[in-house]
Order: structure tokens, then C-alpha cells, then sequence
């Protein structure tokens, strides 16, 4: 009796709570500003099928409500010490009725005994979509070490994340594993690859769904295979090959320079398992290819650059004159039927901008080949540790370059890619504190034009705050990768197999 | 458990101090998602937890001898050992204890997160569950509970449960308990680290005072390591008598010559050291990669979070002292610097700055390397600066030249000091220094013009002739220089010509 009495007065609790709700303070002192929040998610566009953007308002308040206001009058209230955790479920409610316009939201924050309300912000809601994946690598930004790596899934829709493969199965207190350069055919996942460096290294492929593990490096090539673009139409994958160096800065706050003393383009034919050269011009450091959705064109970044001292190591001079490298964009012609490349254009020449030139790396076409995504800095090959650097846009058709300030700030942004609709422009930024990368999405409308960006959101909003790790190289994907990383594992542990060189 | 604590926080206070500063452990969710999410995580957060406790060498301590006294109490009853049997039950504890004291220098290198505290809870968890479900059994009258084999298979049952909840693959790291308890240089290194991170330079000092009667060649007690000798000269050279380093002991020995791959300056105090040299980036890169590769420390974090700050990186560092707030005994120290960000006045003012930024060289920017040799980095890269822009970075440069045996950088740095300071004493030290390298074959400097004391060059007079008259006697190295040393021990030409063991680790 006594037993059943507690569970009765316990579960009585429970309901009270539950149907406890949160109302706006009606005697709330109105300010004249919008609220300091975290994430800013004010005045930005978000697509019709992003996961809840919840924020933590950062007005060192004790308590406090947002009130999100849709168009069709539909009124949701939440609040949680400082944050803003918004119920999956009535989101998919917010969401709906407001795509293709906006709804508003008015945070209030408590003070002491005091109510605040602040000038209300729109959300605007695009009818567009977005690719429900995106995957990135996980790294504390660190210099020369590392440690635990992984390649990660996120669903946008949601909050799941998942590994895709994490490098501490296989690495060792005797040889550790690096893991980079993750690359998607077409959005899709069942071609897919990642570089595996040091311990059990080769290039981990999925082809038409099958696993294979591939060694790029051959005896005419300067290295594996590094920075990586899949054929659209065709069984081809370009990568530079590089080889890459890293020194220090003693004062700069950029910290650090990655560099290439030497790199080429190669091609490699999946079916085949073949290697090929595609452009290791004399003085000429060829990185970043990138295809043009058709497959007839192969777009690349390479620096101008005449060693000139017998009496250092080229790693030596690279490092003194490491502000005369600056690279450019150009293009080759491809014929996917002969496998030929033809026309070098140079499509834009960043070493002659101003007096002192720029230095452009990362270039991404969009999906219907209008536009080209890149980031631009003062020198060099590393974007997202160099704090000048930020992303551009250039219109294929009339070659006009405009630099897209809704997506920038005055930290690094690099890696720019597009969404498989064209519509949203994903970049790794440095934004919230200089050192940490993360992803932000921006709208690209219909006109060309880029909205406010946006972070990623989080189910806790202040998890960006206390992750040291950085979000590297986000890339979009329609569907998840379905291999497991079980499946990544097995396969890392088998040698790799060889890729021919064909002259 | 009098001998546990008299072994612990009496004994090891020092190592268990560092074993916590090593280690962090920080409130709040994403802290605990991100442990938990590792296989066996769980585990691994608890032992951060209360690893913590460390910070207080007598409060952790207390923590795990309790947790000892229960598994030595729930070992007795699960396997009814009673009497003198039950003394049997102690050697699990004592397992443990030793497993804890066992790391020496590997405390610097472990990479599973609270190693401190996570075997004790595995093994609380193997006999703390075999006990319960022992006691299930009794309350069930079951008659074979209290059989000691049933006993022995509800620990192997629970052993193999525990797998599922931490692991027991700790780090492989070379027995050193003998290092722990009886290495003083190892308690010496901790305590001018701790000193050194305070900013208390006269207790740096103080620690190194044991061993300044030692020195190579004779030795009553163990000479200082390279890392003694080096926290030595950064309190020597923060308290205005860097040119005392050769009066002082500055002859260092390298802690495990035969195992020189195992412990590195890098881990043991480089992003401290950087900083204390003003070199803020290497500082943080060095707090960077110590924590990817070891794990994140509060260690790490107090560093990374001084040089955001001094770099003026607040946003950066903001985060850092985010996290730190969130702990229980680094919260003052984060909200004293937050404070700093908001009003600078405060932190120009503070010991800290003042302190270092004599020595901020502000217009180089070198882009290099430092292989991971912090010592060695550090004494090429001052005895290459020129023009140095404070007093103190004056003598950091020549100081560190002479260190170094550069005496090439040490005659250009001499001539330029003599002739920033025309009408002032060439403090003895330079003096020794310029005879020197003024009477080598090939001399980089001339001795004529300047205007040394008639003592100095007297003394250096008798240092050659005492050396070319033991030399003309056939002794060795290590007898010439014990013959000398009561007389020119103090002085830098004892050091450049007996001191030949300065190693790089």
C-alpha cells in the first residue's frame, strides 16, 4: 500500500511537471538591440529541412524565453537556464509553416529580478533543401602530432552523428595513422575515398559499393595521391601529389605554414588502377584539381615558382621565400572518351592582383557550372591557417570574381563547397575564436546572391564552446556512407595494392 | 593505511599534484559525452573525476586509500577470509598502490585519461558486483553462496562484465617505482615546475639548492638533470642574476642517458619554459601537442590560455578559461584572467607580463623549426638575435651564447653590449667570457681595448697556468677538473672546459 501511495504522489510529480509552461513575462523592460546569441541564427536562412537551431542567449541572464512566431500565427515558447532548446517535434511544425517566408523570434532574459525583451530577429526559411549529410574529419588543430582522428557523418535533419572511421582502430603507441582528404563521387557515397598516411597507409576507395585499399605512389610520381576530385561522368579520380612540408612561426599569429616544395596533378583510372601525369610543369607547384560538373574541364590552382639557391634544400628556400608563393586558377580541357587534356586557360591571375598579388586555393564549381567557389589569401597553399584568407566567387560565364562577404569575417575561411542542389555554400571557418574550424552554411539564391552563414547547429548550443577538436574539410552528401567503420578497419589492415603508372 | 599515507601524500605529494595537473576533468555535458563515447568511457570520466582531487595530495589520497579499504573489506567477505586470512585481501590494494606509484616520468606520458584512479575502479566494480550478487544469493538462501569458488566465479563473471564499462589496457610504460620514490632530481623537476608556473622564482631557486654542492666530477650527491639546471636559469634570469648561471650549478646530466628516447623536455616542460622565455607561439604549440598526443590537462590548458592572452587571441582564449571555470580548482585562476581580457591595465600590471615581455623580441617573426628540442632551440635562437630591444634580453642573449659555447654570437653580442654601455663595468661574467674566447686559436675577438679588471684577468692568468700544469701531469679530465674546481668552479672557464656532457633530450 505504502509502495502503491509513493508511485501515485511520484507520478502526480511528474504529470505537474510535465504540464508546467513557460509563458513570456509580460512587464519585460524592452531593449532597443537584438540579443547576444550562440550560435547567431539572427536574420539568417536556413533550409526547409535543417535539424532545430537551438541558441544560447549570452546576456548573463539567470533565466530565459524565446517566443518563436510563425506565419500563420502559431506561437512556441522554450527556455532552459540560459538556452534555447527548441522540441524536435514542434520544429518540423515551425518549419513547415514557414517555408518560403519567415518566422520570428523575441528572446527575453532575466536579471536579477528584471525582464528583458530584445528587438526581435526573423528566421527566414528557404523552399529550398538541404543535402541531409555532410561528413568532416575531427582533429585538435594541432601542428605536427596527432592522435585520434575520425571521419564523421552528420545527419543535418538531426542531431545523429556517427563515425565513418576513426584511425585509433588500427593505430598503435608504435605507429599512429593520419586520415585525411575524404572525397565523394556526385554527392553519393557508393564511390567514395579517404587517404590513410604512416601506419597501414594507402588510399581506402569505395568503388560501385566495393572496398578496395590503393597505393597511388609510383616510382614517377612525386607522392601518393593527395588532394583528390572524382570523374562525374567517369571511373577517374585527379589528385595532386605533394610533397609537403610544415614550419613555425615565431611571433605571427598565424602559427604555423604548410607548404609544398614540390606538387603535380595525376590522374588515376579506377578501372584500370592506373596512374597517370597530368600536368608537372618545370617551376610550376599544380595543386587542388577540381572538375566541371560535365567532366570537360579540369580546374587547378598552381603557384609560379623558380628555385634559385643551389645552397639550401628546396624545403630551405620554400621556407625563406614563403611569401612569393602565390598561386593561381586555371583550367585544362578534358576529352573523357580519349582521356586527353588540352587548352591551359588561366582563368584568374591572383599573383597580379594589387602591387603584392593573392594566393588562390580550393576551387569549387557549382552543379550547374556557373559558378567557382575559392578561398583567396596574401600567399601560400593552406588557407585555413591563414587568418587573411577568404572565400570568393567567380562567374564562369563573364569571369567577374566577387568576394562573398555574407559568408566571410575577419578570420580564415576556407574549403568551400556547394550542396548538390547548388543552392547552399558550406566553408570550414575560424570565425568563432581563430583556432577551432567549423562549418557554416550560407543560402545561395536563385539571383547568385549569398546570404548571412550560419553554424552548423547543435543539439547543445554550447558544445562548440567546450569541443576542442576542428571540423576539417566539410564536404555535402545526399546519403550516408554505409560501409561500417568495421568494414574500413578490416580493410586498412590487408596491403595495398599497387596502382600502375602509364606513361 | 598510515604506511599508504606516509607513501602518498607525505612521501609523493609532488607526483600526485602533477599526476592531476596532467589530467583534466571538466563539469557539463559535452565533457562527459565526449569521454563516455570512447569505449570505456565511463570509467575513464569517473577516474578523471577524481583524479581531481589530487590537487589536494592528502584529499585524493584519502579518496583512493577508502576505495582500498573498501575492496580490502568487500575481498574479505566475498571470500570469507577472516583473521589473519584476511591479510590476503590486502594485496590487491597493494597491487594497486604500487601500479599508482609505478609510472616515474611516465606520468608525463600516459594517454589513458584518470590512469590514476581507473584500475581501483575496475576493480571495484569486479568485486563491489561479485559481492552483490553474493549477498542476492544469501538473501536467496542459495547454499552455495558463500562457497569461495562461487566467489571465484562471480569475479571472473565480472570481470568480464567490467570490459564492457572501462578497460583494462592501461598504458605500457617502464616499471619505475624506484624512480618515484627515490629519484630526488624527479621531485626536484616537479616542484620548480609547480614553482616556475607560480611565478615564485625565489622557490625555483630554493629547490635547486640541494644540489649545488654537487657537481660532475664529484659527486656527493646526484648532480642536477638539464631540465633543473634549465628552470634554474629562468629563475636566475627573472630575478636580475642570470650572470650568476656558471656560479651556480650549471651542469646538468641528461635523468636516463641509456634511455634517451623516453623522456624529452617537450613533455616535461616545454610550453612553460617557451613561455617563461617569451617565445609565446612555441609555448602554445608545445601545450597543443603535448595534449593531442598525452591527452588535454589543466596543465595544458592554463598554457594555452596564457599565451591566447598574451597574443591577444581572447576569443580563443575566452575558451579555454571556459573550460578551466568549469573545474573545481582552476576556476580562480580563469576568472583572474578573464578579468585581464576585460580591464588590460590589470594584466600589464601583473607579475606575468611583466615578467615576460622584457623579453618579446617585438619586430622578428622567424619562421623555423624546433625538432622538438626546446633546450637546444632555445639557446641557438637567443645567441642568433641581434639588437636586442630590453636590458634583460641584453644579457638573455649573451648569457645564453656563453651557455651555449657559441663564441662566435657571444664576441658580436660583447662588442655591441660594450658599446651600448661605454662608461659602465663589463659585469665579470662577459669578462670571463671575452678572455676566453680572446685567447682561443683563430679568436673571434680581440682582448686589447676594453676595459677588464685587473682580478679577472688575473684569475684567468692562474686558471690556464693550473690547467697547463695538470695537463703536463697526465691527469684526466675528471681528476683536473676536481683539482680545480675548489678555486675557478665558479667561474665560466671551469664550466667550458670540464663541462662536457651537456646533453639534449
Amino acid at each position: 500500500m505504502k509502495l502503491n501511495k509513493f508511485l501515485s504522489i511520484a507520478l502526480a510529480a511528474v504529470l505537474l511537471a510535465a504540464c508546467t509552461h513557460l509563458t513570456v513575462p509580460d512587464n519585460a523592460k524592452q531593449e532597443a538591440r537584438l540579443p547576444r546569441i550562440y550560435p547567431d541564427y539572427t536574420e539568417v536562412t536556413i533550409p526547409c529541412n535543417l535539424c532545430p537551431i537551438n541558441f544560447a542567449v549570452q546576456e548573463g541572464a539567470s533565466e530565459v524565453v524565446a517566443k518563436f512566431t510563425c506565419p500563420d500565427g502559431g506561437e512556441y515558447i522554450y527556455g532552459e537556464e540560459q538556452n534555447v532548446l527548441i522540441d524536435e517535434v514542434e520544429w518540423l511544425h515551425i518549419l513547415k509553416a514557414s517555408k518560403g517566408e519567415s518566422f520570428q523570434v523575441e528572446v527575453f532574459a532575466k536579471t536579477g529580478d528584471e525582464w528583458k525583451s530584445f528587438k526581435p530577429f526573423n528566421v527566414y526559411v528557404a523552399e529550398d533543401s538541404i543535402d541531409s549529410y555532410i561528413s568532416y574529419r575531427v582533429i585538435q588543430p594541432s601542428y605536427v602530432a596527432y592522435e585520434m582522428l575520425s571521419i564523421n557523418q552528420r545527419n543535418l535533419t538531426n542531431f545523429d552523428e556517427k563515425e565513418i572511421y576513426n584511425n585509433m582502430a588500427v593505430s598503435t603507441e608504435e605507429v599512429g595513422q593520419c586520415i585525411n582528404c575524404h572525397s565523394y563521387k556526385n554527392f553519393k557515397t557508393d564511390n567514395m575515398l579517404f587517404h590513410m598516411r604512416q601506419g597501414l597507409g594507402g588510399t581506402m576507395m569505395v568503388v560501385n559499393g566495393e572496398l578496395r585499399k590503393i597505393d597511388l605512389k609510383t616510382d614517377s610520381t612525386i607522392s601518393a595521391g593527395v588532394y583528390p576530385a572524382w570523374h562525374p561522368t567517369k571511373n577517374f579520380i585527379a589528385f595532386s601529389t605533394n610533397k609537403t612540408g610544415q614550419s613555425f612561426h615565431t611571433k605571427d599569429l598565424n602559427k604555423i605554414e604548410v607548404q609544398d616544395s614540390e606538387s603535380d596533378l595525376i590522374l588515376y583510372d579506377v578501372d584500370k588502377n592506373e596512374v597517370s601525369i597530368v600536368s608537372n610543369m618545370p617551376d610550376e607547384l599544380e595543386v587542388f584539381p577540381t572538375w566541371s560538373p560535365d567532366g570537360k574541364k579540369l580546374y587547378f590552382c598552381s603557384a609560379h615558382f623558380e628555385y634559385k639557391n643551389d645552397s639550401v634544400s628546396k624545403e630551405t628556400e620554400m621556407i625563406q621565400r614563403y611569401q612569393e608563393v602565390k598561386y593561381n586558377l586555371y583550367s585544362l580541357d578534358f576529352n573523357p572518351d580519349t582521356k586527353t587534356f588540352s587548352h591551359l586557360d588561366t582563368l584568374y591571375n591572383a599573383a597580379a592582383i594589387d602591387s603584392i598579388g593573392k594566393s588562390v586555393t580550393l576551387p569549387r564549381v557549382s552543379p550547374d557550372g556557373r559558378y567557382l567557389l575559392f578561398a583567396q589569401a596574401e600567399f601560400g597553399c593552406f588557407h585555413v591557417w591563414h587568418s587573411d584568407a577568404d572565400i570568393y566567387m567567380m562567374d564562369l560565364q563573364t569571369r567577374e570574381v566577387q568576394n562573398l562577404k555574407d559568408v566571410n569575417s575577419p578570420r580564415s575561411e576556407s574549403y568551400p563547397t556547394w550542396s548538390s542542389n547548388g543552392r547552399w555554400v558550406m566553408v570550414a571557418t575560424r570565425r568563432d575564436d581563430g583556432n577551432y574550424t567549423r562549418p557554416y552554411i550560407a543560402y545561395f539564391d536563385k539571383q547568385g546572391k549569398t546570404h548571412k552563414a550560419f553554424e552548423v547547429p547543435q543539439k547543445d548550443p554550447n558544445f562548440y564552446t567546450f569541443f576542442l577538436r576542428s571540423f576539417n574539410r566539410p564536404e555535402f552528401m545526399i546519403e550516408p556512407v554505409t560501409v561500417t567503420p568495421q568494414e574500413f578497419t578490416k580493410k586498412a589492415k590487408e596491403d595495398a595494392v599497387k596502382a600502375k603508372f602509364a606513361k | 593505511m598510515a604506511a599508504a599515507f606516509l607513501l602518498l601524500p607525505v612521501m609523493n605529494g609532488d607526483y600526485l599534484y602533477t599526476i592531476q595537473d596532467n589530467s583534466v576533468f571538466i563539469k557539463g555535458r559535452t565533457f562527459m559525452v565526449d569521454m563516455v563515447s570512447h569505449y570505456g568511457g565511463w570509467v575513464t570520466w569517473l577516474s578523471c573525476y577524481l583524479t581531481q582531487f589530487f590537487y589536494h595530495p592528502w584529499l585524493g589520497s584519502t579518496l583512493i586509500i577508502l576505495l582500498w579499504l573498501a575492496l580490502h573489506l568487500l575481498t574479505s567477505w566475498l571470500f570469507n577470509l577472516k583473521g589473519k586470512w584476511s591479510l590476503i585481501a590486502f594485496i590487491l590494494p597493494l597491487l594497486l598502490m604500487f601500479n599508482l606509484l609505478d609510472y616515474g616520468y611516465g606520468i608525463y606520458y600516459a594517454k589513458t585519461p584518470g590512469f590514476a584512479f581507473q584500475p581501483t575502479l575496475l576493480c571495484g566494480f569486479v568485486i563491489a558486483g561479485a559481492s552483490l550478487v553474493k549477498g542476492f544469493l544469501r538473501l536467496l538462501k542459495v547454499h552455495w553462496a558463500d562457497h569461495p569458488i562461487t566467489s571465484g566465479l562471480l569475479c571472473a563473471l565480472f570481470f568480464a562484465l567490467s570490459f564492457t564499462v572501462g578497460t583494462w589496457k592501461l598504458d605500457n610504460h617502464r616499471s619505475a617505482i624506484i624512480t618515484t620514490l627515490t629519484d630526488k632530481n624527479f621531485k626536484h623537476e616537479m616542484k620548480m615546475y609547480r614553482a616556475l608556473d607560480d611565478f615564485d622564482f625565489e622557490a625555483v631557486l630554493n629547490e635547486m639548492t640541494p644540489s649545488t654542492t654537487a657537481q660532475p666530477h664529484n659527486h656527493t650527491t646526484a648532480p642536477p638533470t638539464n631540465l633543473m639546471v634549465l628552470y634554474k636559469n629562468i629563475a636566475l634570469m627573472h630575478t636580475g642574476r642570470i650572470t650568476d648561471m656558471f656560479k651556480t650549478d650549471n651542469c646538468g646530466i641528461n635523468p636516463y642517458k641509456q634511455d634517451t628516447t623516453g623522456i624529452h623536455i617537450s613533455q616535461l616542460g616545454a610550453p612553460l619554459i617557451y613561455y617563461q622565455f617569451g617565445q609565446i607561439n612555441y609555448s602554445y604549440r608545445w601545450a597543443m601537442e603535448n595534449s593531442v598526443v598525452y591527452g588535454q590537462s589543466f596543465r595544458n590548458l592554463k598554457m594555452m590560455a596564457r599565451c591566447a592572452i598574451f597574443n591577444q587571441e581572447f576569443d580563443v582564449a575566452m575558451k579555454y578559461l571556459a573550460l578551466l571555470k568549469h573545474s573545481i580548482y582552476y576556476r580562480k585562476w580563469a576568472l583572474e584572467r578573464e578579468a585581464w581580457m576585460t580591464n588590460s591595465t590589470l594584466f600589464i600590471q601583473h607579475k606575468e607580463f611583466q615578467t615576460i615581455s622584457p623579453l618579446l623580441h617585438e619586430d622578428i617573426n622567424q619562421l623555423d623549426n624546433d625538432e622538438g628540442r626546446c633546450e637546444k632551440y632555445l639557446l641557438d635562437h637567443f645567441s642568433d638575435l641581434r639588437r636586442p630591444t630590453s636590458s634583460l634580453l641584453e644579457d638573455v642573449i649573451l648569457c645564453l651564447s656563453l651557455w651555449t659555447e657559441d663564441g662566435y654570437a657571444f664576441c658580436i653580442h660583447f662588442y655591441e653590449y660594450v658599446q651600448n654601455h661605454p662608461n659602465e663595468t663589463i659585469p665579470p661574467l662577459y669578462q670571463q667570457g671575452a678572455i676566453l674566447y680572446g685567447n682561443q686559436p683563430d679568436a673571434p675577438i680581440t682582448t686589447t681595448g676594453f676595459k677588464f679588471d685587473a682580478t679577472v684577468s688575473e684569475q684567468y692568468n692562474r686558471f690556464a697556468e693550473q690547467y697547463n700544469q695538470l695537463s703536463s701531469q697526465n691527469l684526466s679530465p675528471e681528476e683536473m677538473a676536481a683539482r680545480m674546481k675548489p678555486t675557478f668552479g665558479d667561474t665560466y672557464w671551469w664550466y667550458y672546459y670540464f663541462y662536457t656532457d651537456f646533453t639534449i633530450y
